[in-house]
Formats: structure tokens, C-alpha cells, sequence
């Protein structure tokens, strides 16, 4: 579909500053798709099938709100209420949060950022594309023939005991485990291995650092949900009795070994999104970024630190007041690396020279999500404060603050600062600009009301609620309506630059990134000659003057 | 960049001076290590050193199996550095982990001795049983008192 959008090049006549000979239609045909080692191709595959995941999640959290429009049933039983959210946290979780911005963002301007011709592994990353589709594939499986009711956690014992097909979805998030696994090991051995001359690791830009430390998470975390979730499949198919009190297992075991990853999973989806915003911010303030080495080991940071906060997801469920302690005191440290980041993106605005942009727009929505949600986690890892708020909307709006808030954010800011160098195309910026409004004020309306609901009490995952709490429910399906609608107007007028938008140039933003030193879109080879680095990224000391003045290369 | 290659050849060069016999006695070792296993099985152990025992053998076998069937014997600082990491997680998760189930509040351990031995602290609420016998129940509010002389209301209403 994109392909033969985006592969007709425009005469030269009428834009010479797009690069004719590109990636895109340096070969044609489904095979030289489906078979390419082209990270850039690859890119842009994980773009098609983690937007359609997008979508469907997506609909399923509408059809999740429509049903709360009304205290008692509205639209469907209780039966698939249950059904739909977890539908909507495993889809947007497995298909979408984890893999989105490495799979399509780190896959094209990793390789492109160190100088690179692609990744190190190039048919391990075309493996891994495919063993998202196979996950996916069989994760969809289980959802048309049933579905599965245990919510996106899959707690023992109901999930070893639901009638619901809970095994085909366990096995997709499995296999998925295993493509998120890949793509981390090619990233980290790129990073080591194929930095071209000149690129030293204090050279390289913040967008690998984070990548790098996503990967690090990547490896050690998810062997362990595999092998949590085949034991949960076994428990229910053959009844091996580890997570089951009555034949010696332990329930809470489950819980451990799942928030040991699925904890440091919150990082595997934050740190990239952390990543794009350490390199929208320099493009918008045209500045270096201030505290450079706080800002890259501080992402080495989060990712250690946060291995060691997964208790905080068992408080009230049995584990010990000690271990709870220990765990509420350890889980605040990752609120240190994070304002390191917060105070050092902020401080790079002083005296910078901002264009409000669509992708600076989408940065202030992303600090409010980051800065608000992790100051709500603070309060929820005290103990005694989660007691009051544990399994109530006030969890719910939280994570969704802190973890979709900001990579959404960071997605759509990606999207639109590097759609010109994936596509050689400019995005309409009014309507950028009206779109990101609408979805940042429709990500309030949405969550700030389930904050207010789950410090009244409402549980989450109840079907039905008392008609105190109908007012909010009703604002924040509002809210969820007009995200909908922010996201469709986005994927219009992307859809239609593809084929009628203006020309960009190698660097319409006048970036001193290093990927904007290529033609748009890049050819195949991603440099016309062999780069060499003789400066850090950013480096605005003697940049071009004028954001949309494209230099010649 | 330039480091690595350097360093795989000179490691690949070692590896190439340990013979075959190697392999052959770690084998050896493996088998043993599993007949001690098997053996131990049948021996009657006080109740820590039963797991205690198998566990060591077990971490002595994959040690072997680490150190030299994957190389690490050979290999240089990365690469070691990189297993070191990982077992130090493998030690956070277990090491947590176990000092929750230590911690916690006994009773709620599963396959505690005692947890089938003790007496419930309250009403065992885990028999099911049939309500009360009316004249047992507590009054609890002038309208549940029955009337004097008017049929007992039958439990469950
Ligand atoms: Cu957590």
C-alpha cells in the first residue's frame, strides 16, 4: 500500500530535493518486501503492522468505554466486557507498546545514526519482524475463538483455571517475547560493532543510548516472562500444580516472576520513548543538550534500577511488609534518573531558539505525562498510600499517564519529526498542530476523570458501578472519543502526504541530527559515501541558519 | 570496533590448543555428577540437605557446562562480563523472592508443615456447613428475636 504511494517518485523538474533512487523503490514487487535485510524496509513493515495493532486496541478501549458510558450493562455482557479488556492490554501492550518505536523507529536511525549500512544481523531483524507476526498471529487465534477473561496479567490461579482460551494468547505473548528478544540483541551488538570512524560513545546521540539500554532490559527480562508464561500454559493444560496452594505451589510466585519482567517492561516501553524526546528537544530548542553524559547514563540507569522495583505490584496481594518496604523505598529511586532527564530536557529549552512545531507540541504533552504520572507512581509506591488506591481507576489512569501518555507522545512525535527523512515528504503542520491539541486534550479528558474515580473507590475491571461515579465515566468516554478522532485526522493526512506532499529536502528542520545528513529518503545503502564523524550530534555551533533552509549535502 | 576481531582470533587460537580430551572428561564429570544424583535419591536425607545437595550438583553441572562445552573457559573480559550480569540478576530474582516467602507471615506459605497441622485461629471457615441452629443465633436486633410461642423461621430466609 505504501509502497506503491510512496515509490512514484515526483519528476525531478518539480522537486529536486527529493531523492529519486531510494529505498523504497530501489526494488519492486511483495517478494523484495517480504524477503528485504533492509532495516529501513523493515522499519517501515513494523510501521504498517504495529499501527494495525494500534487500531485494534484502540477499538477495543472504545468499546470498553462505551460500555462504562452507562452504570449497568450498555452494549455487551459482563462475560465480554471481561474479554475486551484484556484484549485491549494485551494487544496494546505485546503488539503495539513494546515493540512500536524499536521496531520502526530504532530499526531505521539506529543504523543510520551510527553511520552504519544496516544492523549487524540483518536477517536476525527480518527474523524477528516475522516472529511478531507469527505471535501475533497466534495471539489473534485465541482471541477471535474465545478470547481469554484474566485481564492482561494472566493471575494465577484464575488464569490456570478460566475455561477461556488463555493458551494460545499466552504462547503469542511467548513468541512475541522472543522477537522483542532479537531485536534487542541486534541493536546492542550494532552499537558495539558497526560505529563508522569518529563515532565514539560520547559521540553517539541520546536516541542510541536509550536504545541501547531498552535492549539491555530486553535480554535480561524477557527469558523470564517466557518462561513464566509456558509455565502458566502447562499449569492449565496439564496441571503441573506450581502456582496451585493446594498442591504445594505458591500463587504469588506467579506474581513475582511476571512483574520481574513486566516491570522493567514499563522501561522496555518509556526508555524509547525517552529516546526520541532527547532528540526532538534539540531539534526544536537548536541547542546541544544540556548534560549530555547525565542524560545517556541516566537511561543505563533506569534500566538497572528498574529490575529492582517489581514488589511494588504485590503489596497487598501477601508478599511480606518486608519485602514490600524494601521494594516501596527501591522504586522510587527510578524517579532520580528520570528527573535527571526532565530538569537537563528543560534546561536545554533556556535561551533556545524554539519553533513550535508538531513534534514540540507532542513534547509538552510528553513532559506533563511523564512528570504527572511519575509523580502519581511516587505516591503509589508508598505502601500505605497504595493500600487505598491498589486495583482502583487510580492505578489505571496512572499507568496510563506514565506509560501510554508518554510513548504515544513520543510515537506520534517520532512519526512526524522523521516522516520527512522515512518518506521524503512534509506533513501538513496545521493540521499536525490541531491533531496533537485534540489528542492532548483528549488524553486528559480521558484519564484525569479515572484519577478522580479511583480515589472515590471505583474498582477497576468492574463491569458495573453506582451512579455516583456516572458523571466522570461519562467525561472520560468524551475524552476517549476524541482521541479517536485526533488519531484519524493524523492518519488521513499522513496517508495523503505520502503521495501529494511537499517535497522535503535531506533536512527540513535544519537538524543537526546525524541521520539528516543523508538524502530523503535515503537510498538503499543509507550513505552515498562512507561517513566520518568529526563532531557530536547536535552540534548547533555552526549550523546552517533557518529551520526550513535545506542544505545541500 | 577495532578490539574485537583482534580478540576473537586470539581467542579462537586458544581454543584450538585445548584437544578433544577436554571435552571428554567434562563429559565424564557431567555422567558422574548425575549418577551421584540418581544415587543420593534413594538415600534418606534430613530435610534441608535433601534440596540442599541436589541443588549444588545441579549449579556444579551447569557450571561445567558453561565454562567449557560454551566456551567461557576460553573467552575473554565482554563476555564474561556479560554472564556475570546476567547471574546477578538470576540472584536478585531469587534472592527477593526467597526472602518474601522468609518473611512473610508463616501460615501463608503454601506447603508449610505446620499449615496442615495447625488449628484455623477462627471458625473454619473452610468446612462447608449449614447454618446455624436457630436458638444458637445470637440475637442480634429486636425484629430477628422470634416471637414467643410463633414457629421458628426457618434459617436462610
Ligand atoms: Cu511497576
Amino acid at each position: 500500500m505504501s509502497q506503491s504511494l510512496a515509490t512514484t517518485p515526483p519528476a525531478p523538474a518539480d522537486a529536486p530535493a527529493y531523492n529519486p533512487r531510494n529505498y523504497l523503490n530501489a526494488e519492486a514487487g511483495i517478494a523484495s518486501w517480504l524477503l528485504t535485510r533492509d532495516h529501513k524496509r523493515i522499519a517501515v513493515m513494523y510501521l504498517v503492522v504495529t499501527t494495525l495493532s494500534f487500531a485494534l486496541g484502540g477499538f477495543y478501549a472504545m468499546l470498553i468505554r462505551i460500555e462504562l458510558l452507562t452504570p449497568g450493562p450498555t452494549i455487551m455482557s459482563a462475560m465480554s466486557y471481561n474479554r475486551m479488556f484484556t484484549l485491549h492490554g494485551v494487544v496494546m501492550i505485546f503488539l503495539f507498546m513494546i515493540p512500536a518505536i524499536p521496531g520502526v523507529f530504532g530499526n531505521f536511525f539506529l543504523p543510520l545514526m551510527l553511520g552504519a549500512r544496516d544492523v549487524a544481523f540483518p536477517r536476525l531483524n527480518l527474523l524477528s519482524l516475522y516472529l511478531y507476526a507469527i505471535g501475533a498471529a497466534i495471539a489473534v487465534y485465541g482471541m477471535i475463538h474465545g478470547g481469554a477473561d484474566t485481564g492482561w496479567t494472566f493471575y494465577t490461579p484464575y488464569s490456570t483455571t478460566t475455561v477461556t482460551k488463555v493458551v494460545p494468547i499466552l504462547l503469542g505473548a511467548f513468541v512475541l517475547g522472543f522477537s522483542s528478544i532479537l531485536t534487542g540483541l541486534n541493536f546492542i551488538v550494532t552499537t558495539h560493532t558497526l560505529r563508522a570512524p569518529g563515532m565514539s560513545w560520547m559521540r553517539m546521540p541520546l536516541f542510541v543510548w536509550s536504545i541501547y539500554a531498552t535492549s539491555v532490559i530486553q535480554i535480561l527480562a524477557t527469558p523470564v516472562l517466557g518462561i513464566t508464561l509456558l509455565l502458566v500454559a502447562f499449569e492449565h493444560a496439564f496441571g503441573w500444580g506450581i502456582f496451585d496452594p493446594a498442591r504445594g505451589g505458591d500463587p504469588i510466585l506467579f506474581q513475582h516472576l511476571f512483574w520481574f519482567y513486566s516491570h522493567p517492561a514499563v522501561y522496555i516501553m518509556v526508555l524509547p520513548a525517552m529516546a526520541v524526546m532527547s532528540e526532538v528537544i534539540q531539534a526544536s530548542a537548536r541547542k546541544n543538550i544540556f548534560g549530555y553524559k547525565a542524560v545517556a547514563f541516566s537511561s543505563l540507569g533506569i534500566a538497572f534500577v528498574g529490575f529492582f522495583t517489581w514488589g511494588h505490584h504485590l503489596f497487598t496481594s501477601g508478599q511480606s511488609t518486608l519485602d514490600a518496604g524494601i521494594f516501596g523505598v527501591l522504586s522510587m529511586f527510578v524517579g532520580i534518573f528520570t528527573a535527571i532527564k526532565v530538569f537537563n530536557w528543560t534546561a536545554t529549552l533556556y535561551e533556545g531558539a524554539v519553533k513550535f512545531t508538531t513534534w514540540f507540541a507532542y513534547f509538552c504533552g510528553f513532559l506533563f505525562f511523564l512528570v504527572f504520572g511519575g509523580m502519581t507512581g511516587i505516591a503509589l509506591a508508598t505502601v500505605s498510600l497504595d493500600i487505598h488506591w491498589q486495583d482502583t481507576y487510580f492505578v489505571v489512569a496512572h499507568f496510563h499517564f506514565i506509560m501510554v501518555g508518554s510513548v504515544i507522545m513520543a510515537w506520534l512525535a517520532a512519526l512526524h519529526y522523521w516522516w520527512p527523512k522515512m518518506f521524503g515528504r512534509l506533513y501538513p503542520e496545521g493540521w499536525g498542530l490541531v491533531s496533537a491539541v485534540l489528542i492532548i486534550l483528549g488524553f486528559n479528558a480521558t484519564f484525569i476523570p479515572q484519577f478522580l474515580l479511583g480515589n472515590y473507590g471505583m474498582p477497576r475491571r468492574y463491569y458495573s458501578y453506582p451512579e455516583r461515579f456516572w458523571p466522570l465515566n461519562v467525561a472520560s468516554t468524551a475524552g476517549a472519543s476524541l482521541l479517536a478522532f485526533g488519531f484519524t485526522i493524523i492518519l488521513v493526512y499522513l496517508a495523503i502526504s505520502l503521495r501529494w506532499g511537499k517535497v522535503a529536502g535531506p533536512n527540513p528542520w535544519g537538524s543537526r541530527g546525524f541521520e539528516w545528513d543523508t538524502l530523503s529518503p535515503p537510498p538503499t545503502e543509507n550513505f552515498l559515501e562512507n561517513p566520518v564523524y568529526t563532531r557530536g550530534p547536535h552540534d548547533y555551533t555552526e549550523a546552517p541558519e533557518g529551520a526550513e533552509v535545506t542544505h545541500a549535502t | 570496533m577495532t578490539t574485537l576481531p583482534r580478540n576473537s582470533t586470539s581467542e579462537h587460537d586458544r581454543m584450538e590448543h585445548a584437544g578433544a580430551g577436554r571435552y571428554w572428561i567434562v563429559w565424564a564429570l557431567l555422567l558422574l555428577g548425575t549418577l551421584v544424583t540418581l544415587l543420593l535419591s534413594r538415600v534418606h536425607l534430613p530435610s534441608p540437605f535433601h534440596l540442599l545437595v541436589a541443588l549444588f550438583i545441579a549449579c556444579a553441572k551447569s557450571a561445567l557446562v558453561v565454562l567449557f562445552f560454551m566456551h567461557l573457559w576460553d573467552h575473554g573480559g565482554a563476555n564474561r562480563l556479560v554472564f556475570a550480569t546476567s547471574l546477578i540478576f538470576v540472584v536478585l530474582l531469587i534472592g527477593l523472592i526467597v526472602l518474601d516467602n522468609a518473611s512473610r507471615f508463616a501460615l501463608t506459605n503454601p506447603g508449610h508443615g505446620r499449615t496442615l497441622d495447625m488449628e484455623p485461629p477462627g471458625p473454619d471457615i473452610l468446612t462447608p456447613r449449614g447454618p446455624p441452629e436457630p436458638a444458637a443465633r445470637p440475637p442480634s436486633g429486636p425484629e430477628m428475636q422470634p416471637e414467643p410461642g410463633a414457629p421458628v423461621r426457618p434459617p436462610g430466609r
